[in-house]
C-alpha cells in the first residue's frame, strides 16, 4: 500500500536539545491514528516539521502519490497540498463570524488576485452550510467566533480543517478542555473525517484515545518506542516504564 | 698710533662690565677694510672673528650690516649703525646701542653688501640665532627655519647641533637638520641618506618636505624631452581627458583654441546683417548645426576664426606628448624620496585605521550607552519605548541643571550621574505604572503611546529649557586629547565615555547574571507564568526592569551631553540609532547589544571614511546597510534559537 | 456586483453622501462663487484635509485592517509630491525661461533653453545640471505615472525584502521608521537632485493656467481631492469587505494561522503595502500643489508617526474614522498652532498654544490608547447600534 505521508530518519536540535531524534512514520490513506508520548517527546516538534514551521537538520519527508518533498517548501505551500493543522489552543479569527471562519477556510484559491475577485456563490455557501452542519454550528454561522464556547471554537477550528479539504489532518489536543458530551462528538467528528482521510490525533487522554480505537504510536525522546493497536502498546513494557517513570498511568 | 686711540676712545664709552671684554668696535677695527666694502670672499673672515667672539651686540650689529645701516664716520673711522633722518644721518653706538651724534650725510660713509654678501651675513645671523644663550631665542629660531626652509641654512643648522645643551632642542634641531639636508645637501649622497633617514618619521612636516621634492609640472611637448625627470607620461583619453589634454596644447600655444559654443553665439550676434548671420536666416539660428553653418560661412569670409575640427584636435593630441616631469631633475633623489613617501604612507595608512577604530570604537560606546537600556526593556518586556531618547534628554538637562547650581565641574558630574539615573529611573517607573502596565501584549500600541509621551515630554523640555542649545561643561581633567603619534589622537572624553559603557557592561552583566533581580528578571524574561507561579512577582519585575532600563539612559544623556549639545531633540537624534542596534545587536541579549554597538558605530565610522564629505549620505547608506542586514539576520547578530524565539 | 457591494455596506454611501454635500456647500460658499464665506487660504486647507483623509484611510488599511504599523507611508506620501512637483517647476521655469530668452538677438537652441532652466532649478544647490531623475520631468504624463510607480516599486521592494525574512510587529515598524529616515536623509543631501533642504516650491502655479485664479485653482484642486477621496473609500471599502478582508483581518490578527489555512501571507502583505502605498503617493500629488511647497522635513519619520496618530484616534479598523481622526486632528492641530485657540491665563502662567498644544496631544493620545483603544469612531457603535 502506497503512502501518503513518509518521514524517515529526521532530526532537528535546539540548542544542543535534540528534540527529534532519527523520526520514522508512515501514515496511508484514510487512516486514523493517534500519537501519544510524554512531555518533550517531539509530538509538536514533529507536526512543526510536517507542516514546515520548523526545517528539520536531517532526514527526508515525502508526500503524497508524486513522492514531493516538503522540506523546503513554505507553510502555506505544504498547506495547499493538502495538510491541514489544528493547533493545541484553539486559534480561531475570533473577531470574525464563523461563516466568515469556514469561508476563508474553504478550498478555493488562494492568491491575493482570486482572493480579491472572489464572489459569493450558491455552491461554497452550500459547502459551508454542509460543513456546519458536521460540527453542529449551523445555528451560529452568523455568530461572532470569539462569543462561541471553548467546545464550540474547537469544532470549528475541526471545521475549518475540513473546509480545507485536506487529505491529511494534524490535530493537536482536540479534546482538552472539553466536556464528557463534547468529547464524544469530536470523537464523531474525526472518525467521520477519517474515513475519507489520514487524520493524525496528538493525544494526552489515553480514554479519548481508546474512544478513537485505532492504531496508536507512541513517541518518546523524539522516536518512535512503539506502534500497534492501544491494548499492544499499553502492555509494552518499555511505554509502561516510560509512562510510570514520569507519573503517568 | 690710531688703534691706541682708538681703544681709548672705546675703553670711554664701554660699560664697566665690558672692561675685559673685547669690544666689538675694536673687533670691526681690525677688520675696517673688509666692513666697508665687503666682498663674498674677505667677509668670511669678519664673520668668523665675530661668531668667535661671542659678543652679544655682534647680532643687532649683522642685521644692521645686512640691512645696509651701517656707515664709518670718515673724520674718526668708527663705524655706527645709522638712521637717516632728512639729509642728516643719526648715529648709534654699535656696543651701548645709545645714541652718539647726528651728522650730515656727507659725514660718513656706507657700507654696502652686496647679495652674496648678505646671504653670508644671514648665514651668520642664523648661526648666532642657534647659538644664543637664550634658550627661548635659540627656539625662535629653529621654527623661523622651519618655518620657511632654505638652503643657506643648512649649515648653521648643523653647525649648533653639537653645541646645542638643550637635548629636547638637540632633537629638534637634528630633525629639522635632517628635512632640511633632504632638500638642500650639496651631493645626491647626503641627500639620499637625509631622505632615507626621514621614513621613519610620520609628521605632516615630513611629508611635506618630501612632497616638495616629489613636486611635479604637467608638460606638453611634440617628444619626450631628455633631459627631464619624467615622473609619468599621460595618454590621452586615459590618464586625462580629451578635452584636458586639447585645453594643454592650447595653454602652451602648441594649438588654436577651440571655438565654443558660447564664442560661435557671440560672433553671430556681432555680426547680424539685417535678418541674416552669414547667409542664413536668423530665425533658424535655433540649433547649434544652423549655427554652426552661418559661423563657417562667417570664417570662410576670413571675419572669424575657423572652428577646430574633431580630427584636428585628435592630430593635434596625437603629434604631442603628455607628460609630468618632477621639478627635481635627479632620478635617484626622487627615487628615494618617492619610496621613503611610499613607507611613510604606509605608516599613515596603518596609523589612520587605528585611529579611525578608535573613534569607531567611542563611537560605539556611546550607542551602547543609549541602547542598552532599550535593549532590557525590549529584551525583558518586548515593549518598544519611543520616549527612551526622551529620558536620555531628560538626563543630559539634569546635568546642565546640577551645573547651574555646583560650579565646580568635576563635582557636579559626580552629583549629576546618579542624580540623572534616580530622576530617569522615577520617570521610567512611573510611565510603566500609568500608561506601559495597561497595554501588555499589545506591543504596537506601547510604540505608539510611548510616542506621545516622547512628544509630550520633548515640548515640554522645549517650553522649560528654550529651543537653544544649552552646555554640558566636562571637568578640567577631561579636556585635551590622549596623542599617540601625529595620526592617532583621542579626546579623554570619548575614553571617559568609552569607560563608563564599560563600567556599565560589566554592571549590568553582574546585575543579570549575579543578583537575585538579575534571576527574577530572566526568569519573567524566559517564561513569566512560570516565574509568577514560583512566586516571583513579575509585575514588580517589569517595573524594576523598565526603571533601571530608563536610568541607564539618563546616565547615558550625562555621557553624551558632555560631548555634544544639550537641546530637547537630542533624545530624538539618538532614537533610531540605538533601536538599529537592538536590532541588529538581536533582542534580549547584553552581548548582542554590544555587537549590535560595535557594527553600527564601525560601520558609521568607515562609512563616513569613505565618503568624508558627507555624514548625510553615510547614515543613508547606513540604514539601508540595515535593512539589508535585517533580511539576512532577521533575529540579529546573537539570536536565540529554538522555541524560545519561535513567538 | 457594484450595486449589491454598496448596499452591503450602507456606511460607504452615508460616507459618499457627506462627502459630496460637504463638496458641494464648500464650492457655493467659497470665493469662486462670489459667496466667499470661506476664504481661499481656507480652502486650501480644507483641500489638503481631504487629501490626509486619504493617506490615513491607506494607513487604516495597512495598520487597523492588516496590522502592519507601517511608519513609512508619509514617504510615499512625499515622493507623491516629489513627483508632481518635479513637473510643476519644470514646466513653470520653463514658461519663464523661454519668455526671458525670447528677447535675445538669436533664437536659443533647445541646448540652451535646458542650460537656462536647470541653472534656475538647480542654482540654489550650486548646480546646473539635470539629474537622471529629471528625465521625464517635461512630460506631465510621465510624471503622473511617476507618482503611481514610484511609490509603488518601493514598497514593493522594501516589502518584499522585509516580509520574505518574516520581519513582523514592532520590528518592522522600526524597519519602516528606518526607510524613512533613509529616505529623508538623502534628499537633504544638496546632491540627491531635488535641491537639497530647500525642496521644490512654487508648486501653487499651474503652468498653463497663469491667468486663472487661485480661488479657481484651490476650489478645482479641493473637488479633486473630495473626487479622490471618495474614490478610496470606496475602492479600500470594497476591498476589505468580502473574502479578502477576511485574509487581512486574519493576518492581523493570527498570521501563523492564515498561512496554515494555505493563503500566502507575504503576498497578501506585499499587496496590501504596495496598494496603500500607491494611493499615498496619489494623495501627496493631490496635496502638495495645494500646499505649494514640499521639502525633506515633510518626509521626516514624525510625519509617518503623526499618521499612525491620527488613524488611532479617529479609530483602527472602520475606514470612517480614519477620516474623521485625520480630519478632527489636523484641523485643530492647525487651529491651536495657527494661535487661532485664546490664550489661557492662569493668573501665575499663561497657557500659550503654540507651545503647550503638542504637550496636550501627546498626552490625549496617550489616553486614547489606554481608554478608547477604538478611538473616536468608537462612539458611533453606541449610537448607530445599541451595545447588546
Amino acid at each position: 500500500m502506497s503512502m501518503l505521508l513518509e518521514v524517515s530518519g529526521v532530526s532537528v536540535t535546539f540548542d544542543g536539545f535534540r528534540a527529534i531524534n532519527n523520526l520514522s512514520i508512515n501514515f496511508a490513506e484514510a487512516e486514523l491514528r493517534a500519537i501519544i508520548g510524554p512531555n518533550g517527546a517531539g509530538k509538536t516538534t514533529f507536526m512543526d516539521i510536517v507542516t514546515g514551521k520548523t526545517k528539520p537538520d536531517e532526514g527526508t519527508v515525502i508526500w503524497g502519490e508524486r513522492n514531493i518533498s516538503l522540506l523546503g517548501m513554505s507553510e502555506s505551500k505544504i498547506a495547499t497540498e493538502g495538510i491541514g493543522r489544528k493547533f493545541q489552543k484553539p486559534t480561531v479569527f475570533e473577531a470574525q463570524t464563523v461563516r466568515q471562519n469556514l469561508a476563508m477556510a474553504l478550498k478555493n484559491p488562494r492568491s491575493p488576485f482570486d482572493v480579491l475577485m472572489h464572489k459569493k456563490t450558491k455552491h461554497n455557501a452550500e459547502r459551508i452550510e454542509a460543513i456546519a452542519d458536521n460540527i453542529g454550528l449551523l445555528d451560529n454561522l452568523t455568530r461572532v467566533a470569539g462569543e462561541l464556547s471553548h467546545g464550540q471554537k474547537q469544532w470549528l477550528e475541526i471545521g475549518m480543517l475540513l473546509a480545507q479539504e485536506p487529505r491529511l489532518l494534524l490535530v493537536d489536543e482536540p479534546a482538552a478542555g472539553m466536556t464528557v458530551e463534547e468529547r464524544e462528538k469530536t470523537t464523531d467528528i474525526l472518525k467521520e473525517a477519517a474515513k475519507t482521510r489520514a487524520v493524525v490525533v496528538v493525544e494526552h487522554d489515553m480514554e479519548f484515545v481508546r474512544r478513537l480505537d485505532c492504531k496508536v504510536t507512541v513517541l518518546h525522546e523524539g522516536s518512535v518506542l512503539a506502534e500497534g493497536s492501544l491494548d499492544h502498546v499499553t502492555s509494552n513494557q518499555t511505554v509502561i516504564d516510560v509512562y510510570l517513570g514520569r507519573g503517568h498511568a | 698710533m690710531l688703534r691706541i686711540f682708538l681703544l681709548a676712545l672705546a675703553m670711554c664709552l664701554m660699560t664697566p662690565a665690558m672692561v675685559t671684554a673685547q669690544s666689538l668696535q675694536s673687533l670691526l677695527q681690525t677688520h675696517a677694510e673688509e666692513v666697508l666694502k665687503p666682498g663674498r670672499r674677505t667677509v668670511g673672515v669678519v664673520l668668523d672673528d665675530l661668531v668667535d667672539s661671542g659678543l652679544p651686540q655682534a647680532l643687532p650689529f649683522l642685521e644692521a650690516w645686512r640691512d645696509r645701516a651701517i656707515v664709518q664716520r670718515t673724520s674718526d673711522g668708527l663705524f655706527f649703525r645709522a638712521e637717516e633722518t632728512g639729509d642728516e644721518v643719526a648715529l648709534f653706538d654699535l656696543d651701548s646701542g645709545e645714541a652718539v651724534a647726528t651728522v650730515p650725510e656727507d659725514d660718513v660713509t656706507e657700507s654696502r653688501p652686496n647679495g652674496g654678501v648678505r646671504r653670508a651675513i644671514g648665514d651668520a645671523l642664523v648661526q648666532f640665532q642657534l647659538s644664543d644663550p637664550d634658550i627661548e631665542r635659540r627656539r625662535a629660531a629653529v621654527e623661523a627655519i622651519a618655518r620657511s626652509m632654505d638652503a643657506s641654512q643648512l649649515a648653521p643648522l648643523q653647525a649648533s647641533i653639537e653645541g646645542e645643551p638643550d637635548t629636547d632642542l638637540q632633537q629638534i634641531k637634528t630633525r629639522l637638520a635632517g628635512m632640511l639636508g633632504a632638500q638642500f645637501s650639496e651631493t645626491t649622497e647626503d641627500r639620499i641618506a637625509a631622505i632615507e633617514a626621514l621614513s621613519g618619521d610620520l609628521s605632516v612636516d615630513v611629508r611635506a618636505v618630501l612632497n616638495r621634492i616629489l613636486s611635479t609640472d604637467t608638460g606638453v611637448a611634440s617628444a619626450v624631452p631628455e633631459d627631464a625627470n619624467i615622473a609619468a607620461i599621460l595618454i590621452p583619453g586615459v590618464d586625462l581627458t580629451e578635452a584636458e589634454a586639447y585645453d594643454q596644447l592650447v595653454a602652451a600655444e602648441l594649438a588654436p583654441p577651440l571655438i565654443t559654443a558660447a564664442y560661435i553665439r557671440a560672433e553671430l550676434e556681432a555680426n547680424i546683417e539685417g535678418a541674416f548671420v552669414g547667409g542664413q536666416p536668423v530665425a533658424k539660428l535655433n540649433t547649434d548645426a544652423n549655427r554652426e553653418i552661418a559661423y563657417d560661412a562667417l570664417a570662410d569670409a576670413g571675419i572669424v576664426p575657423p572652428r577646430v575640427t574633431p580630427t584636428q584636435q585628435s592630430e593635434a593630441l596625437d603629434a604631442h606628448v603628455f607628460f609630468v616631469s618632477y621639478a627635481e631633475p635627479d632620478t635617484a633623489i626622487t627615487d628615494a624620496a618617492r619610496s621613503a613617501l611610499d613607507a611613510i604612507e604606509t605608516r599613515v595608512g596603518f596609523s589612520q585605521a587605528a585611529d579611525l577604530g578608535l573613534d569607531a570604537l567611542s563611537l560605539a560606546s556611546i550607542y551602547f550607552l543609549a541602547a542598552i537600556g532599550l535593549a532590557i526593556t525590549f529584551g525583558v518586556m518586548g515593549v518598544i519605548n519611543m520616549a527612551h531618547g526622551e529620558f536620555i534628554m531628560m538626563g543630559a538637562y539634569t546635568g546642565f541643571v546640577v551645573q547651574q547650581f555646583v560650579p565646580d565641574y568635576t563635582l557636579s558630574i559626580l552629583i549629576a550621574l546618579p542624580l540623572a539615573f534616580a530622576i530617569t529611573f522615577g520617570a521610567g517607573v512611573a510611565m510603566e505604572r500609568l500608561v506601559i502596565r495597561h497595554l501588555y501584549h499589545r506591543p504596537l500600541e506601547t510604540l505608539l503611546a510611548t510616542f506621545g509621551i516622547s512628544i509630550a515630554l520633548q515640548q515640554l523640555a522645549k517650553n522649560i529649557f528654550g529651543t537653544q542649545a544649552r552646555p554640558l561643561t566636562s571637568p578640567e581633567w577631561l579636556d585635551g586629547a590622549w596623542v599617540l603619534n601625529d595620526v592617532i589622537a583621542i579626546s579623554y572624553i570619548r575614553i571617559a565615555i568609552f569607560v563608563l559603557a564599560l563600567i556599565f557592561l560589566a554592571l549590568i552583566l553582574f546585575v543579570l547574571k549575579r543578583t537575585r533581580l538579575g534571576l527574577e528578571v530572566r526568569a519573567v524574561t524566559q517564561n513569566p507564568g512560570m516565574a509568577a507561579s514560583m512566586g516571583i512577582n513579575p509585575d514588580r519585575i517589569n517595573m524594576l526592569t523598565f526603571g533601571f532600563g530608563s536610568g541607564i539612559a539618563g546616565i547615558a544623556g550625562v555621557a553624551i551631553g558632555l560631548y555634544a549639545k544639550v537641546t530637547s531633540e537630542m533624545g530624538a537624534d539618538y532614537i533610531v540609532q540605538s533601536f538599529m542596534t537592538v536590532v541588529v545587536g538581536g533582542v534580549g541579549n547584553v552581548w548582542g547589544t554590544l555587537a549590535g554597538a560595535s557594527l553600527i558605530g564601525f560601520l558609521q565610522k568607515g562609512i563616513e571614511w569613505l565618503n568624508p564629505s558627507n555624514t548625510l549620505a553615510a547614515q543613508t547608506y547606513m540604514i539601508l546597510f540595515i535593512i539589508l542586514f535585517i533580511q539576512f539576520r532577521p533575529k540579529g547578530i546573537v539570536a536565540l534559537k529554538g522555541r524560545a524565539a519561535a513567538d | 456586483m457594484r450595486r449589491s457591494f454598496l448596499i452591503e455596506n450602507p456606511s460607504v454611501m452615508w460616507f459618499l453622501a457627506g462627502l459630496g454635500l460637504f463638496t458641494v456647500v464648500v464650492t457655493l460658499m467659497s470665493e469662486v462663487t462670489g459667496v466667499g464665506l470661506i476664504s481661499t487660504s481656507f480652502v486650501k486647507t480644507l483641500g489638503k484635509t481631504l487629501c490626509l483623509c486619504l493617506i490615513a484611510i491607506a494607513m487604516d488599511v495597512v495598520w487597523g485592517y492588516c496590522g502592519i504599523l507601517s511608519l513609512g507611508h508619509f514617504a510615499f506620501f512625499g515622493i507623491g509630491g516629489y513627483a508632481i512637483g518635479m513637473w510643476l517647476m519644470y514646466a513653470r521655469t520653463e514658461i519663464v525661461v523661454l519668455e526671458s530668452l525670447s528677447g535675445q538677438a538669436i533664437p536659443p537652441t533647445s541646448q540652451e533653453i535646458s542650460d537656462a532652466i536647470g541653472n534656475q532649478i538647480f542654482g540654489v544647490v550650486g548646480s546646473s545640471e539635470f539629474p537622471l531623475i529629471w528625465a521625464f520631468a517635461d512630460s506631465l504624463f510621465l510624471q503622473l505615472v511617476m507618482v503611481i510607480l514610484i511609490p509603488g516599486l518601493l514598497a514593493l521592494v522594501f516589502g518584499w525584502l522585509a516580509f520574505r525574512s518574516r520581519v513582523t510587529g514592532v520590528y518592522l515598524s522600526i524597519l519602516t521608521q528606518a526607510m524613512t529616515l533613509a529616505l529623508s536623509l538623502y534628499l537633504f543631501q544638496n546632491d540627491s537632485g531635488l535641491r537639497g533642504n530647500n525642496g521644490l516650491s512654487g508648486l501653487q502655479n499651474i503652468p498653463g493656467y497663469e491667468g486663472v485664479s487661485q480661488a479657481t485653482i484651490s476650489i478645482i484642486f479641493f473637488i479633486a481631492s473630495a473626487i479622490a477621496l471618495g474614490a478610496g473609500y470606496v475602492f479600500f471599502a470594497w476591498v476589505v469587505s468580502g473574502k479578502m478582508g477576511s485574509v487581512i483581518k486574519g493576518i492581523r490578527d493570527n498570521e501563523a494561522r492564515v498561512r496554515f489555512l494555505g493563503y500566502h501571507v507575504e503576498s497578501y502583505k506585499l499587496f496590501i503595502f504596495t496598494i496603500t502605498a500607491v494611493v499615498s503617493g496619489i494623495a501627496g500629488a493631490l496635496y502638495y500643489p495645494q500646499a505649494g511647497i514640499i521639502n525633506p522635513g515633510e518626509i521626516a519619520p514624525i510625519a509617518s508617526i503623526y499618521l499612525a496618530v491620527w488613524v488611532a484616534i479617529g479609530g483602527r479598523g472602520r475606514l470612517y474614522g480614519a477620516v474623521i481622526g485625520a480630519a478632527f486632528v489636523s484641523l485643530v492641530s492647525s487651529w491651536f498652532t495657527g494661535g487661532g485657540a485664546p490664550n489661557v491665563d492662569l493668573g501665575f502662567y499663561t497657557i500659550q498654544w503654540t507651545d503647550w498644544w503638542l504637550i496636550v496631544l501627546g498626552l490625549s493620545f496617550v489616553a486614547v490608547t489606554l481608554f478608547f483603544p477604538k478611538g473616536i469612531g468608537g462612539l458611533f457603535d453606541y449610537l448607530v447600534r445599541k451595545p447588546s
